[in-house]
């Protein structure tokens, strides 16, 4: 059982990220939905508004980390739970490929979106 | 229904001369049966009388042609107070039907050989009370091992999962014989690993665990337990304690626990599995944090 | 092992009524958490119109030419499938950050033995809090 023996810790890592995005989301979320279903009604968002929300550096800044840990989180789940369900060998090379790049694109478009918003390009 | 063997694994008579004269129960069953005792098996149970037990059991036994494919025996058997399942499958195997196969020994918890699937969930039959029970009592093997016979399982991974987590103390810094011939733990460690040193290996966690099931390399509640008792243990030496940690971080190791607590509701020594794993990931991302 | 016989999946999804909570909770837990990540690709998507928006495109949304982003989001929020969407998306949410507290507590150690109770007052709460809700999200929109 050589393969037991590595130094390093596959898993361990992914495993504990997770947890911390959780926790950070968790608050963010929360505040996400109540800021834009209770205090600004979805049907009621306009440009104008959503470029007055995101000229605030820190609302601004608080959205892109939102995004980057939903994505990481979102994506490592699906990945684990397939991994649970017994997916090995290439097809679970093939698998963490595409979700890294599907959550890379998620958030490289996203953020290019949260930039426009604030009017920075 | 019944499907007697005509020749039964014939057994030699005992050698040890303190043993002779007394008849095991299989050799009165092998006696009975040629002698021509026992009668057929639906008009033995005609006879019994009173409160009976209705057990529909899980048969099947690829050498035997009408039991290839798997089917559901009724048995009826007497009700007594206080009895178990495994009472009662031993009580069918005895008067209605000697090819019915399953494991057992202790018949108090203490082996572990006698896990089944009775009604749904992973029970060790001499640990169930028939009254707790609704009828009819459904009992077949544990899941997601594959069936040898009746309600027979292979439990080789099992026993490969527990072994693969070095269940031996290990201490090369042992005090010289000359001065202390024990090894004392201190009473708070010993409570401290009180819990996990009650698995009696019967299987039943590993077989509720929907992970276990789909992941075959996850180690598994039981292993994990086993890890946990001596990682816990503080007479074993940081560098040992830091190897077993490295063990249960690996990608089958502790992390593929989803926390369903599957194996804590079925366990019968009451152990929290649950709670263990969960510290020792804890444990695992501590050490890992401590060496960024 | 050519001689034993493997059942297969007994204890699957066709035995779902012998679940327990631990069991439901993980379930509920993993299909809540797929929409959310379905959900934010889709999101990111339709915020993607700030774009078209940015470059000067219009359209009409009611009889009014409007900037392509406000005109996409409120087109769309007029839609009554819309909102009966959102509010499934509330629940969902709602839930997953309940029973993920849930989780978090049992990764910490804590309150191992109320992991049943815990998960059942999450999926109460979610349903308290979703209903609560509706007029919210439903206000100002026709069949
Ligand atoms: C708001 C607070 C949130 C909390 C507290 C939270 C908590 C958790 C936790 C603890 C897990 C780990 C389950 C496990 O591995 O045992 C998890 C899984 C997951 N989460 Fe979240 N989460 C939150 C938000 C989100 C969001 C915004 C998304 C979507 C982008 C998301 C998508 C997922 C997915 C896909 C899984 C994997 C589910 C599975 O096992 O199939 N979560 N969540
Ligand atoms: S941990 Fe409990 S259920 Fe698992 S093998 Fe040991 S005694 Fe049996
Ligand atoms: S017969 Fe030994 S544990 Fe049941």
């Amino acid at each position: 059982m050589a393969e037991r023996y590595s130094s390093f810790t596959p898993g361990g890592t992914a495993w504990f990220l997770q947890r911390v995005t959780a926790a950070f989301l968790i608050v963010v979320l929360a505040f996400h939905f109540f800021l834009l279903h209770f205090v600004n009604h979805a049907s009621e968002v306009t440009l104008l508004g959503t470029q007055q929300r995101m000229d605030h550096i820190g609302y601004f800044l608080t959205m892109v980390l939102f995004l980057v840990a939903g994505a990481f989180h979102g994506v490592n789940g699906v990945y684990n739970a397939l991994v649970n369900q017994g997916l090995s060998g290439t097809p679970k090379k093939v698998v963490l490929a595409v979700l890294s790049l599907a959550g890379l694109a998620l958030v490289a478009q996203g953020t290019y979106v949260a930039l426009v918003m604030a009017e920075m390009i | 229904m019944s499907t007697q063997q005509q020749e039964p694994e014939s057994q030699e008579s005992p050698q040890d001369p303190e043993m002779k004269g007394t008849e095991s129960p299989q050799q009165r069953r092998l006696r009975e049966k040629q002698e021509g005792m026992v009668e057929d098996q639906a008009e033995k149970e005609a006879e019994v009388e009173g409160e009976t037990v209705h057990l529909k059991v899980f048969r099947y036994d690829p050498e035997i042609a009408d039991k290839q494919e798997p089917r559901f025996d009724d048995f009826h058997v007497p009700f007594e107070k206080g009895m178990t399942v495994l009472d009662a499958v031993m009580y069918a195997r005895d008067e209605f039907d000697s090819s019915l196969t399953f494991r057992h020994s202790c018949r108090q918890a203490v082996c572990g050989s006698d896990a089944f699937f009775v009604n749904g969930k992973q029970r060790l039959g001499c640990k169930t009370q028939i009254s707790d029970l609704q009828q009819p009592v459904r009992i077949e093997p544990l899941p997601y091992q594959e069936v040898v016979k009746d309600l027979v399982v292979d439990m080789d991974h099992f026993y490969d999962q527990m072994h693969a987590v070095e269940p031996y103390f290990q201490n090369d810094d042992t005090p010289d014989s000359s001065d202390l011939e024990e090894q004392r733990q201190s009473r708070e460690n010993r409570e401290k690993v009180k819990m996990s040193t009650r698995c009696i290996w019967c299987g039943a966690c590993m077989s509720s665990c929907n992970i276990a099931a789909g992941d075959n390399e996850y180690l598994g509640p039981a292993a994990i337990n086993k890890a946990y008792k001596f990682a816990m243990d503080d007479r074993e030496p940081e560098d040992v304690k830091e190897h077993r940690l490295r063990i249960m971080e690996q990608e089958h190791g502790v992390w593929r626990c989803q926390t369903q607590f599957s194996c804590t509701n079925v366990c019968p020594k009451d152990i929290p599995l649950t709670e263990h794993i969960q510290e020792l990931k804890r444990e695992a991302v501590k050490k890992n944090l401590k060496f960024w | 092992m050519s001689q034993s016989y493997n059942r297969g999946l007994i204890e699957d999804f066709g035995r779902w009524k012998e679940f327990s909570a631990g069991m439901w909770a993980w379930i509920f837990h993993k299909f809540t958490g797929w929409m959310l990540i379905g959900y934010l690709f889709t999101h990111i998507a339709v915020l993607s119109s700030a774009i078209a928006a940015a470059n000067g495109e219009t359209m009409m949304i009611a009889g009014e030419q409007v900037n392509a982003y406000t005109g996409t989001i409120q087109g769309l929020e007029g839609l009554f499938i819309i909102r009966v969407l959102e509010v499934g998306l509330l629940a969902v949410a709602v839930f997953h950050i309940l029973n993920g507290i849930r989780l978090l507590m049992v990764d910490l150690g804590v309150g191992l033995t109320a992991q049943d109770r815990s998960f059942y007052a999450s999926l109460v709460l979610t349903g308290v809090i979703t209903v609560a809700s509706v007029p919210t999200f439903l206000s100002g929109v026709g069949l």
